[in-house]
């Protein structure tokens, strides 16, 4: 049977159809820890993005502020990589996912207090471990430097979420579960479970080295693969057809985006470790499952594009859909990348090069962070009861960090092939190798401006929002003012 | 799918699978070696770390030297280590069995280390790149670790242990540089990295 | 703020309480009352290009996993070996001093004297179509052996030119090791001469077993050349008092362990 496209759905279960009111209650709810974890979710996108100049800086020039320890490279990078991996993006996420949770569940959200003292222990997690890494206690191993006195504090952090969510989910309404929220429980499930057998086998009590490489990295994507990405894409498949009200394309390719995402990402992380000391099977079985990842990905893809064919002219007005959408098709660029970066032939290329780091920017930048924006361009209003004060300053906020990432990205696989073309080469010496590098390094931290002053920008307009700066609107804060041609007010 | 029961199971099971074969598995084929004794020789691979060494790994840690420099000889036809001469043979798993964690490394800003004990055996090489590598070894875009030695003024003789410096970072007259116990410990694990010594398991290519 | 869930919507009594409500709330009661309904589904079916997609991924995964798994053996390591044909068993074969000489060059000897035996002007000398490796003039092979077993300072001469760098002893490597890279330098770039064997390192060793600092070409040129395939001399110039000296200090345990491993 091939695919009809049609525009109107051939059959839609309706959801009863929620009171207004208590989508006012439920938002009203969620404001406290809603607002706490975005709040601090900023904060760290700042702290994080500063580590990240210092750090770009510092390979432009090794001599930069180099006379004092706490503030060497070794550290100010893994400090950047837990700031936005655990300060900005998991706090984003789980603010995310809060409001995503109640309104899906049509219940306010209950034990509130539970989510606030998260909120606290998190945040002070975060800042106890950004201190060791600095202060040298760092553990050198990727995405799990925290020292454990840190770590535990976000372990106990997640828990409170945890026990949250499962009481939410146990006390939802009765009905179709959206797809959104199968994610988001699987987020939920995973990811405690990865962070407590991670840290305690290698950190806690460590297992011999010749393993530790392969629950390091089966930790490090799966963080990626089971945390960021199901917040992520519960979120895109809230927003974009909630915003323009139109229903997912298909219920059955999100059944099948979801399964063969639980069967094939969570075997992808050996393949940060190809050619390495692991027996054979394992690194190929990771292989394989990077390449059975195109399935998931492209029925993604078909989904979020079939939905908003047709409307892309939305584009233009809405925040939310702009970024999100955005956000959306960089899950398909950066997945894409990766099932082909974990081919053998090129993985020869682009292992131990700057490629790698440009694609893992590309997925959690120009993919979550986007989505992020986003989400927090839609829920912010609601919860604060306050529309954004300026559209001047959402502009500013799109254009920078959009061409921030693309620019960054881009200078970074160039680079990165390069520097991996040299490497593979013998003849070429490994000082020659960096001298290939070096200018895309510098266009780097270019970029990096660009999306400082971008994080600049929104943090600003966070601060006027709280603030309810202005006069209060009817109306939500678009890109431009829709005028005349506006073919129906948008709902925002 | 409007049963949580089904969902639930299902989240449990998918990753169940992978923590099967990429942790459980892991550990118990990886990491439970023993070293290999070698019967002419009476040797046991991989050799054990003297305590300075062992703190030299701390260090390594701590200094965050894993995110320019990587520790591993990769298979043949993964890439040409073996023909920079980066390692007699690649490394494998029990190559690693006692480091605390293992530095696998993901990125070759600088060269792979697997063996820089073999390459640079010099004590005194490895103080001077540490505190100015980019008189070392021009071009090289590492960083100073000088605040890992202590500039002292010299009383009577020069400190046995002083290292010589070069200008510009050469100490004005009369002092010397010296390096601090973590310094040494550090340089004392570079000197150890040599994993050229013949595991069954990785024959030579 | 949270209400009672099974209180009764407010929604028939909402228009007529909407004139005194606070500003705030009715604002955010305008984001939600614009806003369209929550998300629904749609049933459009799999298209079945995804589905032959789909399979094709798993055949060809099936296939790869069967050929790049080296037989799903915890000791095989790389994905092209088909599976691991071991060598445990049998006498092992004496290793060929060309081959692992060659290796033990490139992991000890290539930072200072280069892949091509070229050394580096001024600092360190060659090794190509040099008389201290092959002999000639004042060089024998006892000097070569020394050399290695305790390092060289001061300037030296080789062929015309004259070079300053500091050779460390390589004393704690074994008898065998040292003779298989003389045997190797001796006969690579050109080089001709015999090979050196463990038994003369061994008694060179044996000769000089009290020394501590490296050799200066002076103290070298003392001795008598000698070619070691006649006995060694049993005179030679007393060491040195035993003071250390930077290269030369005693290496780590780790280094003498791993060095003294055997092909």
């Amino acid at each position: 049977m091939s695919a009809t496209i049609t525009m109107e759905p051939t059959s839609t279960v309706a959801l009863p159809d929620v009171d207004k009111s208590l989508r006012a209650e439920i938002d009203a709810s969620t404001r406290l820890p809603v607002v706490l974890f975005y709040g601090s979710a900023i904060f760290w996108l700042l702290v994080g993005t500063g580590f990240a100049m210092l750090a770009s800086f510092k390979m432009n020039d090794p001599a930069f502020l180099d006379q004092w320890g706490w503030l060497t490279f070794g550290r100010v990078r893994p400090a950047h990589l837990n700031a936005v991996a655990y300060g900005w993006a998991s706090s984003a996420g789980i603010g995310t996912s809060l409001w995503l949770m109640a309104r899906l569940c049509r219940t306010p959200l209950r034990h509130a207090k539970l989510l606030v003292s998260a909120a606290v222990f998190w945040n002070i997690g975060v800042l106890l471990g950004i201190y060791g890494i600095l202060a040298g206690d760092g553990r050198s191993i990727e995405w799990l430097e925290f020292p454990n006195y840190a770590s535990a504090i976000l372990f106990v952090s997640f828990g409170l979420i945890a026990v949250w969510a499962v009481v939410m989910f146990r006390f939802r309404q009765p009905g179709h579960i959206y797809v959104s929220q199968w994610y988001l429980l699987a987020a939920i499930i995973w990811f405690p479970w990865l962070y407590s057998t991670a840290n305690l086998l290698l950190n806690f009590e460590s297992i011999q080295g010749g393993a530790q490489g392969a629950v390091n990295w089966w930790y490090g994507h799966n963080a990626l693969g089971l945390w960021f990405t199901p917040i992520g894409l519960a979120t895109a498949y809230y927003l974009i057809p909630k915003v323009l009200g139109r229903p997912i394309h298909s219920y059955y390719l999100s059944i099948l985006g979801f399964w063969t995402l639980a069967i094939f990402y969570s075997w992808n992380g050996m393949h940060h470790l190809i050619g390495g000391p692991f027996p054979a099977w394992m690194v190929t079985a990771s292989v394989v499952a990077s390449m059975m990842m195109f399935i998931p990905v492209i029925t993604t893809a078909i989904n979020h594009h079939m939905t908003v064919r047709g409307n892309f002219g939305a584009l233009k007005w809405s925040p939310t859909l702009r970024f999100t959408v955005f956000g959306a098709m960089c899950y398909t660029l950066a997945s894409v990348q990766g099932s082909l970066m974990a081919i053998p032939t090129l993985n020869s290329v682009t292992h131990f090069t700057h490629y790698t780091v440009g694609h893992s920017h590309l997925g959690l930048y120009a993919f979550f962070t986007m989505i992020m924006y986003g989400a927090m361009y839609y829920i912010l209003p609601r919860v604060v009861g306050w529309e954004w004060p300026s559209a001047r300053l959402i502009r500013w906020h799109f254009w920078l960090v959009a061409i921030g990432i693309v620019l960054m990205v881009v200078v970074l696989s160039i680079g990165g092939i390069l520097q991996g073309l040299a490497l593979l080469d013998p003849e070429i010496t490994f000082m020659a190798t960096l001298d290939y590098t070096k200018p895309w390094l510098f266009l780097r931290s270019g970029s990096g401006i660009l999306l400082t002053a971008g994080h600049i920008v929104f943090a600003l307009s966070f601060v006027l929002l709280l603030l309810k700066v202005g006069s209060p609107k009817v109306q939500p804060t678009l890109f431009a003012s829709q005028g005349e041609d506006k073919p129906e007010p948008l709902s925002l | 799918m409007n049963r949580m029961s089904v969902i639930i199971a299902g989240i449990f099971i998918t990753f169940f699978c992978s923590w099967i074969g990429l942790v459980a598995y892991p550990y118990l084929a990886l990491g439970r070696y023993l070293p290999f004794v070698d019967e002419d020789t009476g040797d046991i691979l991989p050799p054990p770390l003297s305590g300075l060494a062992e703190r030299g790994q701390q260090v390594y840690a701590s200094s965050g030297c894993i995110y320019c420099h990587s520790q591993q000889v990769r298979q043949i036809g993964y890439g040409s280590d073996l023909e920079r001469g980066w390692g007699a043979r690649p490394t494998v798993a029990r190559d690693y069995m006692r480091e605390r964690p293992a530095f696998l490394g993901t990125m070759r800003t600088g060269p792979d280390l697997s063996n820089i004990g073999a390459r640079q055996p010099s004590v005194m090489w490895h103080h001077q790149h540490l505190y100015q590598p980019a008189v070392v070894s021009p071009g090289s875009i590492m960083p100073s670790y000088r605040y890992l030695y202590q500039t002292q003024k010299i009383e009577g003789q020069m400190a046995a242990n002083a290292i010589n410096l070069l200008p510009p970072s050469a100490p004005p007259e009369g002092y010397e540089v010296v390096p601090t116990y973590d310094a040494e410990a550090l340089v004392a694990y570079l000197i150890s990295l040599n994993r050229n010594y013949p595991l069954p398991e990785s024959p030579e290519p | 703020m949270i209400n009672d869930p099974n209180q009764e919507p407010l929604s028939d009594t909402f228009e007529a309480n909407r004139e005194g409500d606070d500003l705030n709330v009715r604002h955010m009661h305008e984001a939600i009352l614009r806003e369209k309904d929550d998300p629904r589904d749609g049933y459009e079916p799999i298209p079945l290009w995804l589905v032959s997609l789909f399979m094709a991924l798993v055949f060809w995964g099936g296939a790869y996993l069967a050929f790049n798994s080296g037989g799903f053996q915890a000791d095989v390591f790389n994905p092209s070996q088909v599976s691991w044909a071991g060598g445990g068993g049998g006498p092992k074969a004496p290793p060929d001093p060309l081959v692992v000489g060659k290796r033990l060059y490139t992991a000890n000897c290539v930072a200072c004297h280069q892949v091509t035996g070229q050394g580096v002007a001024g600092q360190f000398p060659p090794l190509a179509g040099s008389d201290w490796v092959v002999g000639g003039d004042w060089h024998g092979d006892n000097h070569l052996v020394n050399i290695l077993l305790h390092g060289l300072q001061g300037p030296v001469q080789v062929m015309g030119g004259t070079y300053n760098g500091a050779m460390p002893a390589w004393k704690q490597m074994k008898d065998n090791q040292i003779a298989m890279i003389l045997t190797y330098i001796r006969n690579e770039w050109g080089n001709e001469a015999t090979p050196i064997t463990a038994e003369q390192v061994a008694q060179m060793r044996e000769e000089n077993l009290d020394r501590r600092e490296p050799w200066t070409q002076a103290q070298l040129q003392a001795i008598p050349a000698k070619t070691l395939n006649e006995s060694v001399g049993s005179e030679l110039p007393p060491s040195e008092d035993g003071e250390l000296m930077d290269g030369n200090e005693p290496p780590d345990a780790a280094v003498v362990e791993a060095e003294g491993s055997q092909a």
